[in-house]
């Protein structure tokens, strides 16, 4: 089917529907604008632009749904060629459609392997606690002080800090 | 369907319903429970998935406004400073909160004696605390007694405490330098394995669905075994009205099933349990010629003096990788350095403070909490700057009752059953203002003698309504409370509210240790008190 803001793809019964088929040529070419925009190679890293191609794009769409008709929206053709502006007028006019615009760059960008593993960072690990160790805080004494100064609650039947027992 | 009434029913299968019900069905009564929620099977929770912070923005977004499920009820909180956050499911909104535990303090029961202002609570900490060890138990609480900044004796936590992690640990350090007070946070998560479940993994994502089972919610620690006693539990089941007869007592509920055919489900005592909006909500749509206010109203209090707990944050950014991403959510220390009233500070009462985890790379991209935007090149040192390398204090402020402060129903807006919305009229007050700009200060200041080379501030968080208390109070005049000391309606004397709508003051601490122990509380005295209470013919 197709619709002012362009072709939607056709999905053959029983396979799920692919987002990026939502996304015509003019939009894909904004997006990728906008992605080197907000998140250039510099520092070590890549570029979004770089990054957030067909495969990144596709997971944020798939994890989150929602997203594809403000995406569409964010990145019509009426909004031009310069990603700044874009990005300055629906900041402004739509905050919805550049709230989604930027998650989309930002999700694309920070779930990708290669980005990941020159931030240093694994995801959120499964560690092993060792609950039967003394803990470092005690050991390193750190709430002796604190006992020390004895209770700091307020007892009801004085109005004042409560006694040492 | 039973053709009998429940000898109990409950609306809600939350906190306080899964404790009411374990409690009422070990001692034999029939307990029936409508939830309109769902079973949750922890492979749904997304934590340990790459989409984790994408759809902890959406689909397990902490506000059923931006959920927008269909089983979520929206909340007009256009008059709202504060948004209401909550999960309807068997469990409910302990699937997505924290999992930090710290009792309410002996003063938080007294304020109108030691403040004078607000009110008494009409119990003490010390009736309250029996039924803290117990709840501490069920549900199986970590942390290490000791703690000066409450009273002594009774039992310890009954399972050690969770790691400080590399921040924790620095601001330990931090305020044992500055002469103040810190202590390992209670968390209702486990740090060695408990009545069958697995310990805590530190994933950092608990607001999302704990994987493991290691956070408690009573779909784990409570429904299961009421359950097993005979418990009815019916999901997918959204209370409509409750009914009454002529005697004023209530003999049921009205409810819409996921198709939105109508049934009513009939009982001897109804307990309410479905959080300080939901359960209002409820009051108010019962309405009839005798209670044209809604039921058990006589004192024009229902839905009144709601209190959120307005939450401030407060992140410090340290040279070193921390992997402040990882840890419990649940909190690894708190703080009552500043809790009891000091009047030079120009306000009264005080906050309890949490330093808690910082989540992934997308939230160091785009922060929920305090934090800005940064892009072009520079994004990458920002990202690398906040990624791992943050402690972050949230500072729960007590919330003063205010009776402009509350729920009613809208006019317009209905859930997807089309029973009307709750609307939401909050205002955080001058008190509160004042509060938490004194707490940010100081809580930068820990921050900074820790090590913190740079400290970010929201000072007062939208997305933080996740204390919803109040809209029933409990007193022992009916002219000024709804329910009596043991969550008895003044009104209506077989239908009792579980939830946090019974509070009469917040404190400042996350309540829901408190909220459950009051259940269990209240269930006890069902128990103690079945053969005097008066029930429908």
């Amino acid at each position: 089917m197709s619709g002012p803001g362009g072709t939607v793809g056709r999905t053959a019964p029983g396979v799920a529907p692919d987002p990026l088929d939502t996304l015509d040529a003019a939009r894909r070419a904004a997006f990728t604008a906008v992605a080197g925009h907000l998140i250039p190679a510099a520092h070590g890293m890549p570029s979004a632009a770089d990054v957030v191609g067909d495969t990144r794009l596709r997971f944020v769409l798939r994890a989150r749904p929602d997203l594809v008709e403000p995406l569409r929206a964010a990145l019509r053709v009426e909004l031009g060629d310069d990603p700044a502006e874009r990005l300055l007028t629906l900041e402004r006019d739509e905050p919805d459609h550049h709230a989604a615009l930027v998650l989309a760059v930002v999700g694309g960008y920070y779930t990708d392997a290669d980005v990941r593993e020159r931030l240093n960072y694994p995801g959120q690990e499964a560690k092993t606690l060792y609950s039967w160790k003394v803990p470092d805080f005690i050991e390193e004494g750190l709430t002796d002080p604190v006992l020390a100064r004895g209770p700091i609650w307020r007892d009801p039947a004085t109005g004042r800090r409560a006694a040492r027992p | 369907m039973a053709t009998e009434p429940a000898d109990v029913l409950i609306i809600g299968a939350g906190a306080t319903g899964g404790v009411v019900a374990l409690r009422l069905a070990e001692a034999g009564f029939r307990v029936v429970c409508l939830e309109q929620g769902d079973w949750h099977d922890r492979s749904e929770y997304r934590g340990a998935e790459l989409d984790w912070e994408l759809t902890m923005r959406k689909q397990w977004a902490t506000s059923p406004n931006v959920r927008d499920q269909p089983q979520d009820y929206p909340i007009d909180e256009t008059d709202g400073e504060i948004s209401p956050l909550m999960y309807s499911a068997v469990g409910g909104s302990m699937l997505i909160f924290a999992g930090a535990w710290p009792r309410m303090l002996p003063s938080d029961f007294r304020v109108r004696s030691l403040d004078g202002i607000a009110d008494d609570w009409p119990l003490t900490y010390e009736e309250l605390r029996p039924y803290y060890e117990r709840t501490d138990r069920q549900f199986g609480v970590s942390g290490m007694g000791g703690d000066p900044a409450y009273p002594q004796g009774g039992e310890d936590p009954p399972l050690p405490p969770l790691p400080l992690g590399a921040g924790g640990l620095k601001v330990a350090r931090a305020h044992t330098k500055l002469g103040w007070h810190w202590w390992p946070e209670p968390n209702s998560i486990l740090s060695v394995e408990y009545d069958g479940r697995h310990p805590c993994v530190q994933r950092g994502t608990c607001q999302q669905g704990c994987g493991e089972g290691a956070k408690a919610s009573t779909d784990l620690t409570h429904w299961p075994k009421a359950i097993g006693l005979g418990a009815r539990l019916v999901t997918g089941a959204r209370v409509r009205r409750l009914e009454t007869n002529d005697a004023g007592l209530v003999t049921g509920a009205i409810w819409r099933d996921r198709e939105g055919a109508e049934h009513f489900e009939s009982a001897r005592v109804v307990i309410l349990a479905a959080n300080a909006i939901g359960t209002a909500r409820l009051l108010l749509l019962s309405t009839s010629a005798s209670h044209p206010d809604g039921l058990a109203n006589s004192s024009g209090l229902v839905g009144k003096r709601l209190m959120m707990h307005p939450f401030a944050n407060v992140g410090g950014l340290f040279d070193e990788d921390l992997e402040s991403w990882q840890g419990q959510f649940g909190c690894s220390i708190e703080s009552f350095e500043f809790y009891e009233t000091d009047e030079r500070r120009g306000f009264v009462r005080g906050a309890k403070w949490g330093l808690a985890p910082t989540f992934g790379p997308i939230n160091a991209a785009l922060p929920s909490r305090a934090g800005s935007l940064v892009w072009g090149p520079e994004h990458h040192l920002h990202v690398r700057a906040h990624l791992g390398r943050g402690a972050n204090w949230g500072l729960f402020g007590e919330d003063l009752p205010d009776e402009a402060n509350q729920v009613v129903l809208s006019p317009t807006l209905t859930d997807s059953s089309g029973i009307p919305a709750p609307e939401l009229h909050y205002r955080v007050s001058e008190n509160s203002r004042r509060l938490l700009d004194f707490h940010i200060e100081k809580a930068s200041q820990s921050l900074l003698e820790a090590g913190a080379y740079k400290v970010e501030v929201d000072q007062l968080m939208r997305y933080s309504g996740w204390h919803l208390l109040g809209t029933a109070r409990m007193g022992d005049d009916p002219k000024t409370s709804v329910v009596d000391r043991w969550n008895r309606s003044h009104d209506v004397p077989n239908l009792y509210v579980a939830d946090g709508s019974c509070f009469v003051t917040s404190g400042g601490v996350n309540p829901t240790s408190s909220i459950a122990a009051l259940a269990l509380r209240a269930a006890d005295h069902m128990v103690e008190t079945r053969f005097n209470q008066q029930v429908p013919v």
